[in-house]
């Protein structure tokens, strides 16, 4: 890893910024010279070569674009608000997840399977993807960056105590900490253990205390 | 560097338990490109005419120095066009013609 102290590069994990001459990722798609960016052509050329072809329509993608904007972390969130408020929601969802959420009114886009582990007293959940970015995007939309990085999905499966430590997640030593490996078609959502002095909440109020990095499993949820 | 054997055994995509830097707790909003890029692929994917596996097996194969300079995004592009081609359901002469016609739109437009 460079230390951008020193060269000046900062790692946003799948790219990095600010080596000499590099050009910047997160400019504009317009570049200097008024020439489109390439990529920015590519990915239309395709779209419209295919709705040509009558294989996919514009609309569909555009549909598609509102589902992304649609699906962030609060439905996850409200998800295992439900399973700490609902012990026979909560067998359901463990059971099969794909089902459960389908229940709960969560279209599964994707397609994929849905697995829920539950966080205990004995064993800690962690989930990565070590091969890319497979990630439960029906329940907590698009991946951060860093879970698409080189040092989360490296060393998760090798050193996952010490990287839960960065992320000021301390798991004692009797605690077992099981690490899942997504792919393309089986995804994991973690349930976090309701925390104590919980016991009054409403559902919207234990929902505000369910991050998207719980239920990644890198943090547990705090009062605030 | 990498040695031979490594390139062969530990592919670039394949970092299951090698030495890293720590984490960088980073993210950002995406651009109108990469999330329009995004909504295409997730669509090819329900249409079967690129899956997930194809997709990632197509961002394999530009190989470890492109994956490292090209973003995320680009790089879904990029491996959309391949597999598509691949599989003929479209070819490079339209797609070239087709990204052609679209710069001079767009050099048009913003003259």
């Amino acid at each position: 890893m460079t230390n951008p102290r020193e060269t000046g590069v900062v790692g946003h994990g799948d790219h990095t910024h600010g080596a000499p001459g590099a050009p910047d990722p997160h400019a504009p798609i317009e570049t200097a010279a008024g020439e489109p960016d390439y990529f920015d052509v590519l990915h239309q050329a395709i779209r419209e070569l295919l709705v040509d072809k009558g294989l996919i329509t514009a609309d569909e993608v555009r549909a598609m674009v509102e589902t992304l904007d649609a699906h962030r972390p609060t439905l996850g969130s409200a998800l295992v608000a439900r399973a700490w408020t609902d012990p026979d929601f909560k067998e359901r969802l463990l059971a099969d997840g794909t089902a459960a959420i389908e229940e709960f009114g969560i279209d599964n886009y994707d397609g994929t399977r849905l697995i829920v582990l539950e966080q205990t007293p004995e064993v800690h959940n962690l989930v990565v993807c070590t091969l890319c970015s497979c990630y439960p995007r029906p329940v907590l939309g698009l991946p951060p960056d860093w879970y698409k990085s080189r040092p989360y999905r490296a060393r998760a499966v090798r050193a996952p105590r010490a990287l839960l430590r960065e992320f000021g997640t301390e798991v004692a030593q009797d605690v077992t900490i099981r690490v899942h490996d997504s792919n393309a078609n089986m995804r994991y959502l973690i349930l976090p253990m309701r925390p104590a002095g919980t016991e009054g909440m409403s559902e919207e109020e234990l929902a505000a205390l369910v991050t998207r990095d719980t239920m990644i499993g890198v943090t547990t949820p705090r009062l605030p | 560097m990498a040695t031979k054997r490594d390139m062969i055994v530990r592919p670039a995509h394949d970092l299951g338990g090698l030495p890293a830097g720590p984490v960088v707790p980073s993210d950002h909003e995406m651009t109108p490109f990469e999330k329009s890029c995004h909504a295409l692929l997730n669509v090819l994917a329900a249409h079967k005419l690129v899956n997930t596996e194809e997709k990632r097996r197509g961002v394999e194969d530009l190989g470890a120095e492109i994956i490292g300079d090209l973003t995320y995004y680009e790089r879904w592009a990029v491996s959309a066009s391949k597999v598509l081609i691949e599989k003929g359901v479209i070819t490079s002469e339209e797609l070239g013609a087709r990204m052609n016609e679209i710069r001079d739109r767009l050099t048009e437009a913003a003259a």
